[in-house]
């Protein structure tokens, strides 16, 4: 299983990512977590994948994504072509409003405007982490939960949670929605 | 200086998550390293940073240098003291330490040198992977002088493989680099860490101070080191010496030490020689390669297989001395060996003088500062085999 | 780690004989006559001789150059090292042996030109070493060269015409960079030389002594300097030493160098701090980290 947290600099993608990857550690699951970045600390495309597997991962790197979490549009140019047909790409609704045709399942979300009306779209990544939670069950929400608090400073902890929570509801009505009227393919 | 073996990780036998960086870290500690100096540079600075952390908690000493050949310099220093001494570095600071690193090879001052490779030349691609520095390692000092070095291809690997370096270090008085890319340092990936031995220390001089011959070799044909303070007094240079320590230009006395010197390791190549070979029994085409083209190769032999197609990957995991009995083993059966590599040909020149003209030789080279996909060699497997 | 030297006071009850401390394995020394490195160096031993340095906890870490080659001759742990570099191999050496007494020799082209990084940040990080930067102000032993030092109009090798740019001041250098003592002395005053390097080892810091060292041979012959003896005498004339500073000022000799001790501070000691930052990391112990 492969997953690729997409967007620009300084979206606390490479952060998000260790955390799920931790998540997903604590379940048992090997894990291997990779990133591309350029030098500057804000802006430009930056990315974070993970391969996941029930034994050591062989190749580390992304080659087939299934679940493509999109925070910028910059990153749907280099990304998309190596979703998995049938992958399942949620894109947030104001950074990544677009989303062309293509062989997947197309996802999109408020993830940065609910981080914004909670208070701060810095935490946008982790309403990412917790609607990718509860749209694909990679893995259990209270182990993710357990991974947010372990990296999270003190002084983010309460907005981090109610982050996750946040996203654990988006991803939760979009997934009822989904099996109501499945999503456009 | 305390040596003693300390127990870094209480937990280490768990599942982890670690990156390369941290991993090499930690391997550094669990090996005995009590001495790190450095410089900031891309994609190396996670060692520093996370050495500037561990190492005051096991009463071991972090600096961060000047400049990179400073750091070098002081690593060396501190190891004459009598500590185990690591330096981590990327491609432009690797060629910074260049001269020291030959000073140390001189007068087999045990080190270790991590070279974390970015994409080349120059400054080039700070934040990007390459496997550019394979032929500065072996030869980027001048002179003839010999090294080590270890190109470890996962986060596990990586810590092991820095665990061995100390040891070889310490074994054979010599530097050993320890060389992985950039997308294998940030890598996270779960592991499990051994539990270390204990750490491997240097042959120590004993006996009458004043029988004592500082590049006397031991019956190994290493020479024991003198401990300031243990009442040798002895001399260390970067000039041609001899026996006793002292500058020579005596020709006879020059060509026996230098001699000894350049053949210290090839009369321990079997112990110091590491690699791994993978279906290369009736493969018909063999992958050569190594860190993080070797993960892709190895993907590439499982894709080729499932085809029906005998794919084998030889990896040699002691890069230098290269594994070269081993590789023409692997080697014997086959109709062609695919050399995929992140930089435009470098490891290919050491297949092609080890496997001669007898068989066909291919490079794939990439120096985008992208890794080689699984798929691209997968692909040259299956073309060389039509 | 070993615990930090503790001199033990003057154990000089016995008369200095240079004997004592030198390889006379290696005697005849390679200097050219006339070389005021010798000098500097006996002065050397002549203080370890009266602050009772033990030998063997004796570590001397030399660079490239005529200086760079006096290790050899001591009879102590020594190290020949690479050019411009003595500083920071002594750093990594004194921090893991701070049981040992760690001493450069160096020269000027070793210390001001190719180490010149080095020796400005050993002098702010005021680590324990003892530097004596040995300035004849010349590359002696590739030929005669302009060095940092080399005074303006000199002629070398490499200024068939005269010097054109200005010198450093070595230790106007050492003490704007942060060293804890900065000394200097010319070789013509052998026992204020031993003094001043006598003072440099038993200060706690980064000491720094430049010693005003003649090369007759390459540098002096060239300048029509004449012998070595009159190259020695001339240094008198060309010094101010702190003792006549602290008593008269002498208007009629402005442009001469300042000799003797000529800073000495009490900045906090770089092994010692680190060792008790290293302390309070360890007192702090795992909370702090749990991420791996």
């Amino acid at each position: 299983m492969e997953i690729r947290l997409g967007g620009t600099g300084g979206q606390g993608l490479i952060l998000s990512a260790k955390m799920l990857a931790d998540a997903l550690a604590r379940g048992g699951r090997r894990v291997a977590q990779s990133q591309t970045y350029e030098p500057t600390s804000r802006g430009g495309f930056c990315h974070s994948d993970l391969v996941v597997s029930h034994v050591e991962v062989d190749y580390p790197l992304a080659t087939a994504i299934d679940y493509l979490v999109l925070l910028d549009r910059i990153a749907l140019k280099p990304s998309l072509p190596l979703a998995k047909p049938g992958a399942l790409v949620i894109a947030d609704t104001r950074l990544c409003p677009e989303l062309p045709e293509g062989k997947y399942t197309g996802c999109s979300l408020a993830l940065s405007r609910t981080a914004i009306d909670l208070g701060s779209e810095r935490v946008t990544n982790i309403v990412a982490l917790g609607a990718l939670v509860a749209l694909t069950g990679v893995c259990e929400r209270a182990a993710l939960e357990r991974a947010v608090r372990a990296d999270t400073p003190r002084s983010f902890l309460d907005l981090n949670l109610e982050a996750l929570e946040a996203g654990f509801r988006l991803g939760t009505e979009q997934s009822v929605r989904r099996v109501a009227s499945p999503a456009p393919a | 200086m305390s040596i003693a073996t300390v127990a870094v990780e209480p937990a280490a036998s768990n599942l982890r998550l670690l990156s390369g960086n941290h991993a090499c870290a930690l391997g550094a500690i669990a090996a005995g390293c009590r001495f790190f100096a450095g410089y900031p540079i891309t994609p190396s600075s996670e060692i520093a940073e996370r050495l500037s952390r561990e190492l005051p908690r096991v009463d071991g000493v972090f600096i961060q240098m000047e400049d990179e050949i400073a750091s070098i310099a002081a690593v060396i220093g501190a190891s004459m003291g009598g500590a185990k001494a690591m330096t981590a570095t990327s491609g432009p600071g690797f060629s910074l330490k260049q001269e020291n690193l030959g000073y140390a090879a001189l007068a087999e001052i045990p080190c270790v040198i991590v070279n974390v490779m970015r994409g080349g030349p120059s400054t080039g691609m700070p934040t990007r992977p390459a496997q550019g520095d394979i032929m500065q390692a072996r030869w980027g000092s001048h002179g003839d002088f010999p090294v080590i070095v270890l190109a470890p291809g996962s986060v596990r690997e990586i810590y092991e493989e820095t665990i061995r370096a100390f040891a070889l270090a310490e074994t054979y008085r010599t530097p050993v680099t320890v060389l992985y890319d950039q997308s294998i340092a940030q890598l996270l990936e779960t592991v499990e860490l051994k539990q270390p031995g204990a750490p491997v220390e240097r042959k120590w001089a004993s006996g009458p101070p004043e029988k004592y011959q500082p590049y006397a070799p031991l019956d190994n044909g290493v020479p024991a080191m003198a401990r300031p303070g243990d009442g040798y007094r002895s001399h260390t240079t970067g000039l041609t010496h001899a026996e006793n320590g002292f500058p020579t230009q005596t020709p006879e006395v020059v060509e026996r030490n230098i001699g000894r010197l350049l053949g210290k390791l090839e009369r321990h190549r079997a112990a110091i020689e590491s690699f791994q070979t993978l279906r290369c029994e009736d493969a018909d085409v063999v992958v050569v390669a190594v860190g993080i083209s070797a993960r892709a190769a190895g993907s590439a032999v499982a894709a080729c297989r499932a085809k029906g197609i005998r794919a084998g990957m030889f990896r040699p995991i002691t890069l230098w001395p290269f594994p070269e009995e081993a590789l023409r083993r692997a080697a014997s059966g086959a109709r062609a060996v695919l050399v995929p590599e992140m930089n435009a040909g470098q490891m290919r020149l050491e297949v092609e003088r080890v496997l001669g003209r007898d068989v066909r030789i291919e490079g794939l080279h990439k120096i985008s500062g992208d890794p080689i996909d699984p798929a691209a060699i997968t692909a040259r497997i299956e073309a060389l085999c039509i | 780690m070993n615990d930090p030297i503790v001199l033990e006071g003057n154990a000089a009850v016995e008369e200095f004989d240079v004997r004592k401390y030198i390889r006379l394995q290696m005697m005849p020394h390679f200097l050219c006559p006339g070389c005021g490195h010798g000098i500097a160096l006996r002065a050397l031993l002549w203080a370890v001789h009266e602050l009772g340095i033990d030998k063997d906890r004796l570590a001397v870490v030399s660079g490239i150059g005529c200086a760079g080659r006096l290790s050899a001759y001591i009879d102590a742990n020594t190290f020949h090292v690479t050019h411009g570099r003595p500083l920071a191999f002594a750093s990594g050496l004194a921090l893991v042996r701070p049981d040992l007494h760690v001493v450069v020799i160096t020269g000027d082209g070793d210390c001001l030109a190719i180490g010149g990084n080095h020796f400005i940040h050993t002098c702010r990080r005021n680590l324990k070493l003892t530097c004596l930067m040995l300035n004849n102000e010349v590359y002696g032993m590739t030929g005669g060269q302009v060095s940092p030092t080399t005074s303006e109009t000199r002629i070398t090798t490499t200024t068939q015409l005269g010097n054109a740019e200005p010198h450093f001041d070595a230790c106007a250098l050492a003490a704007a960079a942060g060293a804890g003592f900065v000394g200097r002395e010319v070789t013509h005053h052998v026992p204020k030389l031993k003094d001043v390097m006598r003072a440099a080892l038993e200060h706690p810091g980064f000491a720094f002594v430049e010693v005003m060292s003649d090369c007759t041979e390459i540098f002096g012959r060239k300048n029509d300097m004449g012998s070595s003896p009159e190259m020695i005498l001339r240094q008198k004339s060309e010094i101010r030493p702190s003792a006549y500073r602290d008593t008269v000022e002498t208007p009629f000799r402005p442009n001469t160098l300042p000799t003797g001790v000529l800073m000495c501070n009490e900045r906090p000691e770089y092994g010692a701090a680190y060792r008790q930052y290293a302390q309070t990391v360890k007192s702090a112990g795992d909370g702090k980290q749990k991420r791996g």
